[in-house]
């Protein structure tokens, strides 16, 4: 066999690739990689199409050993991982041997990091996606986080040449306070102009209450003029304000419909760097013009797409 | 009927036709999301309905937001002169046993009917798919007869058990696999919400009509139902 096998799972590690689509409509969360800039530079470096299936690894603690010769990269957070106990650097790319061991210790910068091996991981195709849903237990492993004795099996292809190295002005630094864009929309005239202005004017913190679902940020409250609305479809980055008057950033494994007020949404690609956030991290947020917006989301795919060429 | 566009979000736009649970507002919102999926638009990644409202998530590399606006308003126009398909009835056999209504007995007093009189009401109607959500396959039935509407649970349950039929307000839903939940749990189906090996995965879409069927527990059992 060409692949992993995992020594040990860490604290939860799971198959990611870009989100699976067009299954909202029968209550199928969108799932995939939280950091999509992390997992994009680590799918361009071992040579793979932009949606390519990796492992995320949240938090640390993982470890793989490599069953046969093959090519990988680690991107995202800095576990400091290490090659049969020497420590490697992040951001470019590896190759293994068979028997050679990958460890990681735990996030000191950022939460999610991905290993992506030249050819894809080989797990099943379900639904459109190879991502893990956890909360509904589909794709990926039988829907799970990875455990120990788990195989991942690879085509055991070759790096495009034989060390590619991310320039140091592309590689993201992961700070403990944060901007993120805002599209105003969805019942922002349920937010008076003091909690318009609140919202945007303080800080917020990330004390941890979050997963793969979404965050929970502390601070000043913003309260809109109802506690809850009609049940409507929540798309990615929705801030949704239930009556506690703390925001809520919906992620990757949100829910497809819901009934709390929301303000409008973060950015597609302001989402990825809220991922990375620690606890006890701070957000700031900063309204954008619609164009704007676009103008970031098309930027970065537009980037990944031409590496692809 | 008027529609409102509204954002979502830098690559979503949320079209409201109304703001309360209306089975003729449904009815638009259906007659929306049969059309937009048919016509099966490249780049429009996602078209989720719900009681009063349309999602469509879509690819900011083809399309802007008025650009998309303007096809999905033509292409509801457009449906609007066409008849809808009749609704699909399914029905959906309940065992409404006390060991599996687990709380037939809590609903009986707070509502002061026998259990016969609530499984009466609860199968008498032809419910509509309004949306669904929450887990794969949750499907947001209404409305229930107003006897029965009731409210959640005090202290949701961690573990809400599989093919457990359930009402909240005036909705009744089954839960497509274990999973914590506030609703009163009136009986159990033995059959999947939820299967690879349905057509469409969800055995419920929205617009689809419904009907629960009372069904013995040697039946319950017979069609494969765990107590």
């Amino acid at each position: 066999m060409n692949g992993f096998i995992v020594e040990n799972g860490g604290v939860q590690s799971s198959i990611q690739d870009a989100g699976r689509r067009g299954f909202s409509d029968i209550g199928l969360t969108q799932s995939g990689a939280m950091d999509e800039l992390a997992f994009g530079y680590a799918n361009f470096l071992v040579g793979n199409a932009f949606n390519t299936a990796t492992i995320e690894i949240a938090l640390g603690g993982a470890s793989f050993r490599a069953k046969s010769e093959m090519c990988i990269a680690i991107c995202g957070a800095n576990m400091q991982p290490t090659c049969n106990g020497h420590s490697i650097a992040l951001w470019q790319t590896y190759q293994l041997r068979r028997g050679d061991v990958i460890a990681f210790g735990f996030a000191n910068e950022g939460q999610f990091a991905y290993i992506a091996v030249a050819g894809g991981f080989l797990t099943p195709y379900v639904y459109g996606s190879y991502s893990t849903s956890l909360k509904e237990g589909l794709g990926g492993l039988e829907g799970r986080k990875l455990k120990s004795g788990d195989l991942l099996s690879t085509l055991g292809a070759r790096c495009p040449v034989d060390r590619r190295k991310l320039e140091r002005k592309f590689i993201p630094k992961y700070p403990e306070t944060i901007t993120l864009r805002v599209v105003k929309g969805y019942q922002e005239a349920m937010f008076d102009e003091k909690s318009h202005e609140t919202f945007f004017n303080s800080a917020y913190t990330f004390k941890g209450e979050g997963d793969r679902m979404g965050y929970r940020l502390s601070g000043e409250k913003v309260v809109p003029s109802a506690t809850g609305i009609l049940s409507e479809p929540i798309c990615y980055g929705a801030i949704q304000v239930p009556s506690h008057g703390e925001p809520i950033v919906l992620l990757k494994e949100r829910q497809t419909i819901g009934g709390y007020p929301k303000i409008g949404s973060v950015i597609a690609v302001d989402c990825f760097k809220l991922a990375q956030l620690k606890a006890g991290g701070k957000v700031k947020f900063k309204e954008v013009s619609l164009s704007e917006a676009q103008r970031a989301t098309k930027a970065f795919y537009t980037f990944f797409k031409e590496q692809e060429a | 009927m008027s529609r409102s566009y509204t954002i979502a979000s830098e690559s979503s736009v949320i079209v409201y036709f109304g703001s309360t649970i209306d089975p003729l507002i449904s009815q638009e919102v259906q007659k929306a999301y049969q059309a937009l999926k048919s016509e099966a638009y490249e780049g429009f990644y996602e078209i989720i309905p719900s009681y009063a409202s349309l999602m469509v998530s879509y690819d900011v590399m083809r399309f802007d937001f008025d650009a998309v606006c303007e096809i999905i308003e033509t292409c509801i126009h457009h449906a609007e002169a066409i008849t809808m398909d009749e609704p699909k009835i399914v029905t959906i056999p309940v065992y409404y046993g006390l060991e599996v209504g687990l709380d037939l007995e809590l609903l009986s007093e707070e509502k002061n009917l026998s259990v016969e009189e609530i499984i009466a009401l609860h199968t008498k109607e032809l419910y509509s798919v309004y949306a669904i959500g929450f887990a794969p396959g949750f499907a947001y039935l209404g409305e229930i007869d107003e006897r029965l509407a009731t409210s959640r649970l005090a202290s949701p349950r961690k573990a809400v058990p599989k093919g457990s039929v359930a009402i909240a307000d005036r909705q009744s839903a089954v839960y497509p696999t274990q999973s914590p939940g506030g609703w009163k749990v009136l009986g159990r189906t033995p059959i999947a919400m939820f299967d690879a090996s349905y057509d469409g995965l969800s055995l419920l879409h929205v617009g689809d009509h419904v009907r629960y069927e009372a069904i013995s527990k040697e039946e319950f059992l017979r069609l494969g139902g765990a107590l």
